[in-house]
This record gives C-alpha cells, sequence and structure tokens, in this order.
C-alpha cells in the first residue's frame, strides 16, 4: 500500500512501488484528466506537477513520489474558478481534438510559476515538449501570454 | 553492475606526482575496492596507458553527450537512429545547466535509484540530472584536452589527484551519473569496462602524476 496526496486529498493506493505514477492515478484512483500518450516521456500528455514542478508521471515510480504533493489538471482548478490558464484556454479556444491539452495546461501552469513572464523562447523551449499533433501552438502560445498577463494582474 | 547501500570509511593513502599524502576520506555507499597506490609507484608510460583507458570512457557518449558547450544542448546517440544528435524536443539546459531557464531536466529525468529498464525512456540516476559544468567540456574534444581539463584544478571543481577518485567512489555511492554511465540500462551501450576498472585507472593515473599525451 503506498499513500499518496493527490489534489489535497491523502489516498491509500494498492499497487506496486514500481509502477508509473501515470497508471496509479488513472487506474488505481480514477483520475483520468492526465493522458497517456507514449510512455516513455517522449509526448508529454501525462504532465503533473509535484510539489508545483511539472513531471511526466509515466516516469515517476509510485514508490518514488514520497510525501510530495501531485497536481492534476482536476486540481488544477475548477470548472467555477478555472486556473488562470484553464481561463485562458478557454477563451482563446485552444483546444482541437484536446486529448494533448491536460498535459500543455500542466506544463504551461508549471512554467508561469518559476518564470511569470516568459519570452518567446522560452514558450516554444517548454512547450516543444508537448506534443501537438492537431497544431496549436500558435493558440498555445497566445493562451500562455494571456494567462501570464493575468496572472501579473494586467 | 549492482552496488549496495552501506556505509564505510576508510583511511585512503593517496599518492600525488611527488609526495604521498594519507588522508581519512569519509565514503558513502558503494561496493568499489578502494587500493590506492603512493606517488611515483606507477611509471609514466602506465600512467599513460591508464589515460588511454579513461579517455575511452570519458569519450564514450555515455559521458560526452552531457558534457557539451555553453548551448547547452545535451546530445543523445542511437545508432538505430542515426548516430549522434541534438537531444530531441527542442531541449536547452540553459546557463543553470539544468534547464531552470526553459524545461527542467528533471521533468522526464527522475531521479531514482530504481534500474533503468525502459527502452527509448529518458535515463535517471540518483542525483538530479543536469549537463556538466561548462568548463567540463568533453564533446568533441581529443584526448590530450580533455586530460588536461581533467588534472586542472581551476577547470576540474578543484579537485587534485585524491579528488579524482573521491569523485569517483562519492558518486557511486550516490548511484550518479559515472555509475550510471556503466549500466546504462534501456538497451543502451554502456561505456567501456566496469566502473571499477575504471576508478582502479583514475588511481594508476593519479599514482603516475596524471600524465597526459602530448598530441
Amino acid at each position: 500500500m503506498v499513500e499518496l496526496r493527490v489534489n489535497g486529498v491523502v489516498q491509500q493506493v494498492d499497487v506496486e512501488e514500481e509502477m508509473p505514477l501515470l497508471w496509479a492515478l488513472r487506474d488505481a484512483l480514477g483520475i483520468t484528466g492526465t493522458k497517456y500518450g507514449c510512455g516513455i516521456a517522449q509526448c508529454g500528455a501525462c504532465t503533473v506537477h509535484l510539489d508545483g514542478r511539472a513531471v511526466r508521471a509515466c516516469q515517476v515510480a509510485v514508490g518514488d513520489v514520497g510525501h510530495r504533493e501531485i497536481t492534476t489538471i482536476e486540481g488544477l482548478g475548477t470548472p467555477e474558478s478555472p486556473h488562470p490558464v484553464q481561463a485562458a484556454w478557454i477563451e482563446l479556444q485552444v483546444a482541437q481534438c484536446g486529448y494533448c491539452q491536460s498535459g500543455q495546461i500542466m506544463s504551461a501552469a508549471a512554467l508561469l510559476e518559476r518564470t511569470p513572464d516568459p519570452s518567446d523562447d522560452q514558450i516554444d523551449r517548454v512547450l516543444s515538449a508537448n506534443l501537438c499533433r492537431c497544431g496549436t501552438y500558435p493558440r498555445i502560445k497566445s493562451a500562455v501570454k494571456l494567462a501570464a498577463q493575468r496572472l501579473q494582474g494586467g | 553492475m549492482s552496488i549496495r547501500i552501506m556505509s564505510l570509511s576508510c583511511l585512503l593513502m593517496l599518492g600525488l606526482a611527488s609526495q604521498s599524502v594519507s588522508a581519512e576520506v569519509e565514503e558513502g555507499a558503494h561496493d568499489l575496492s578502494v587500493e590506492l597506490k603512493p606517488g611515483g609507484s606507477v611509471s609514466n608510460a602506465d600512467g599513460l596507458a591508464a589515460w588511454d583507458r579513461i579517455y575511452a570512457v570519458v569519450s564514450h557518449p555515455r559521458c560526452v553527450n552531457c558534457h557539451t558547450d555553453e548551448g547547452g544542448i545535451p546530445m543523445w546517440t542511437d545508432d538505430e537512429l542515426g548516430g549522434t544528435r541534438p537531444h530531441g524536443m527542442n531541449i536547452s539546459a540553459g546557463e543553470s545547466r539544468q534547464g531552470r531557464e526553459f524545461l527542467e531536466c528533471e521533468t522526464c529525468h527522475q531521479t531514482s535509484t530504481r534500474p533503468n529498464t525502459m527502452p527509448h525512456a529518458p535515463p535517471h540516476a540518483g542525483i538530479p540530472w543536469q549537463l556538466a559544468p561548462v568548463e567540463f567540456l568533453w564533446f568533441g574534444q581529443d584526448s590530450k584536452t580533455i586530460c588536461e581539463q581533467i588534472r586542472d584544478p581551476r577547470r576540474n571543481g578543484g579537485r587534485g589527484g585524491r579528488g579524482l577518485v573521491e569523485h569517483i567512489t562519492h558518486d557511486a555511492s550516490l548511484k550518479g551519473f559515472i555509475a550510471w554511465a556503466f549500466d546504462p540500462g534501456g538497451g543502451r551501450e554502456p561505456a567501456p569496462g566496469t566502473l571499477q576498472q575504471h576508478l582502479d585507472d583514475t588511481i594508476e593515473w593519479v599514482a603516475a602524476g596524471m600524465p597526459c599525451p602530448q598530441e
């Protein structure tokens, strides 16, 4: 039994310590906003936060999480009170098919936490590692800039 | 290769070029055998031969690919995919050498002592993933250049001969990058030889006075 703190709630999970966090979230806890894309950290669809830092959940063994706080797309904001990144995504209608978008949003939110006013180069470099086959990158960049502006009170 | 978790403290008798020194050196957790040699007990020719074996390790892709220049771009080597090329995903480790300015290396490369088993997945080690400091430039460098950098305390993190040996044993105690290079997992080609042989070669080279090739 492994204890995980997910979106502010402590959960006991009966899984092997070697299990990737992605599968503990999706299959054991039923938190399915975090997506499986490749399983080898090549696509970013499974991005979650550990203590506020973006990680690929497919690469984190459950036994290595420890006491770190796990935040998934479900815990970033709520429909009534979305995170500014989520609000910008909705306002600019970023998503096309949507499959990669929870990973994109989690990466963008972590970026803005660390770098409140990112340059175009920083946005490109961070989100290049989150693949979007629909090619929504121009809207992603616009939404990151909008969220940055809002977070800074603009 | 397995590295046991245990604690030990060993009395190191480490010889440098023209003098012998003894020092109490705290070690962490590894199963390496540390048999130091007095300074001057190894000939220049044997020292150069030891350096050639060290160079075969430090010039291997498992090592040089994260010893890149100030551009901060790590390299990938995969013979199935056409040899060596810049890391995918538009990655730059930045001036921090850890990706703090952009995407942190630890986003994908976790800090974990668990075995690396998954082909094509980002490898992990027991210390946070990062590029070596920019003055430790090895990628694309010849034997003489790397040798002179490694023995220069102004460009090697302030290490003398003893410090270079401790660097290997300390890394092994943490399952760090040197240990990883010999056991990279995931179908990757390891650095040549074993970590123990690399440690022995380093001890031999240090005892010979850290000789470097002339050309």
